[in-house]
């Protein structure tokens, strides 16, 4: 067994009965019930056999099933619910890919003989360890490509399924054509043509197969014989330094503001993990005195280490902003960290003087390596559309 | 008639510039770029903000570009395209090619 799906089915009616066990015996719909028009996120099994959709209005919804709890729900909020879910994975996971809220798939590769368990106990432990975590009712499917354990999440009975690599195509020919990641384009012609069933599918020569459907054609096929071209993307988990600096007054002027802001700048490129790199993005944030949070966010067109850099950046936002109240704190988080970008303009325009030392030292560079080290560039086709005809590096020669 | 020098071709010691970047990209229904890895970290496409196509050299070895520009959830901005005819995505920077100058 190499990788797991984890799938909560209905994501957020789950997030709604957990919240609330009494739902447990009612269809729930959950939607955007404050606004008049709002729409349905997702719904119940129950729900969803009364005929109410997803992206249907509420009021349609109720129309269609009565006895419906319509519990409101904001997006954020399932997403909110959703990271935490793949958090719980992450850390019981060495790789994990969130695909939704309340859908990740990872990598387990050893994870069961680590354990000193069989891939099915190993699962079976898995699914209890989330569900316990999580307090919702994950399904957890387990095989050796990653489509395999999504459609045993998906769709073969149990809290937990195992399917062994050789037992894949095998377990996968019974299941719907819905299993697939296809377009529903594809899917409405798959049921034209009759084909109800992987296995009917797969029995099909995939030069058939693209032929009739392009390359989602040949995917299905490919999915189908467990040949997967595509691996898990897993999350990496960005570094972000966070410095908080506590204004020794309440502050409506943007003179202490900037000042706190440069204080916070500096403490945190002194961070260890800033040392030597650049960052492309600082998030700055005022903590106001009635607990709200003015929040800015700030991308640098270069990667940066110069304080003052930053706060030239920073400062012009900060003197544009009206405070709904006094600041009593300033928080900066920077991020994006990477190598610095070599600025070549500075080197060519520092005078004559300048130029003689750069040539010999050009000179002595090329003689030091052997070899061609410094280029300069040179238009090609400026007028060309393709963008690597445009320019050229030439050999720079003094 | 020319003697033939035996020089072999070269293009005079110089190194393309901006050359297109293979990226993993995933596409939405539409082939729209959708989700970007972007160093190692999946970034979602908040927005599309530009979008045109190259369709060049069509007698030689065709070029058949969709470009796009694009916003991330990071806040970064980034241009790539689908090649059309390789069907793979690839990032690159876009500068809008020199006027020629009349006369």
């Amino acid at each position: 067994m190499e990788f797991i799906c984890a799938l909560v089915p209905h994501f957020s009616v789950a997030l709604a009965r957990r919240d609330n066990p009494a739902l447990q015996a009612l269809p729930v719909v959950t939607g955007q019930a404050s606004e008049a028009r709002g729409s349905v996120i997702d719904c119940s099994d129950e729900a969803m056999r009364a005929g109410v959709a997803p992206g249907m209005l509420i009021t349609r919804a109720q129309v269609l099933c009565p006895s419906a709890a319509v519990i409101p729900m904001r997006e954020e909020q399932a997403k909110a619910a959703g990271e935490a879910f793949a958090d719980v994975l992450a850390d019981l996971c060495p790789a994990t890919e969130a695909i939704e809220p309340g859908h990740v798939h990872a990598d387990v590769r050893g994870m069961a003989k680590l354990a000193g368990l069989g891939p099915a106990e190993y699962l079976a432990e898995l699914q209890e360890t989330i569900a316990g975590l999580t307090g919702l009712a994950v399904r957890v499917g387990g095989a050796s490509t990653v489509f395999v354990a999504h459609a045993a999440a998906g769709f073969l009975a149990g809290p937990s399924c195992h399917i062994a690599r050789r037992e894949g195509e095998e377990a996968l020919g019974p299941l719907p054509v819905e299993a697939l990641p296809v377009s529903n384009e594809m899917l409405r012609r798959l049921h034209l043509f009759g084909l109800e069933r992987l296995g009917q599918v797969g029995e099909l020569p995939p030069t058939a197969l693209q032929a009739q459907f392009g390359r989602e054609g040949l995917l299905a096929w490919r999915l189908i014989h467990c040949e997967e071209p595509g691996r898990l993307m897993p999350r990496h988990d960005e570094v972000r330094i966070v410095e908080r600096v506590s204004l020794p007054a309440p502050a409506v002027m943007s003179t202490p503001l900037v000042l706190g802001t440069e204080i916070a700048l500096q403490r945190a490129l002194r961070h260890p993990e800033a040392d030597g790199r650049a960052l492309r993005r600082a998030d700055w944030v005022a903590e106001l005195e009635n607990e709200e949070r003015l929040s800015l966010p700030f991308v640098f067109r270069e990667p940066t280490a110069d304080p003052a850099r930053m706060l030239f950046v920073i400062r012009n936002a900060i003197e544009r902003q009206v405070l709904t109240a006094p600041a009593i704190g300033i928080e900066v988080t920077l991020s994006g960290i990477c190598s610095e970008y070599v600025r070549q303009e500075r080197l060519w325009r520092s005078g004559p003087r300048n130029q003689e030392a750069l040539s010999e030292a050009i000179e002595q560079i090329g003689a030091r390596t052997r070899g061609q080290q410094i280029y300069r560039i040179v238009e090609v086709e400026p007028w060309s559309r393709i963008p690597e005809r445009q320019r050229a590096l030439a050999a720079y020669s003094p | 008639m020319v003697k033939n020098t035996r020089t072999p071709t070269s293009t005079g010691g110089l190194l393309p510039l901006n050359l297109p970047q293979p990226a993993a990209v995933e596409a939405d229904r539409n082939g729209h770029p959708a989700r970007v890895l972007v160093r190692g970290v999946l970034r979602s496409v908040v927005a599309v903000t530009g979008q045109w196509r190259i369709d060049d050299e069509w007698w030689r070895s065709e070029i058949s570009r969709a470009y796009y520009t694009v916003e991330l959830d990071s806040g970064a901005h980034l241009t790539m395209y689908n090649d059309l005819v390789t069907g793979g995505w690839y990032s690159q920077p876009y500068t809008a090619p020199a006027r020629l100058k009349a006369g």
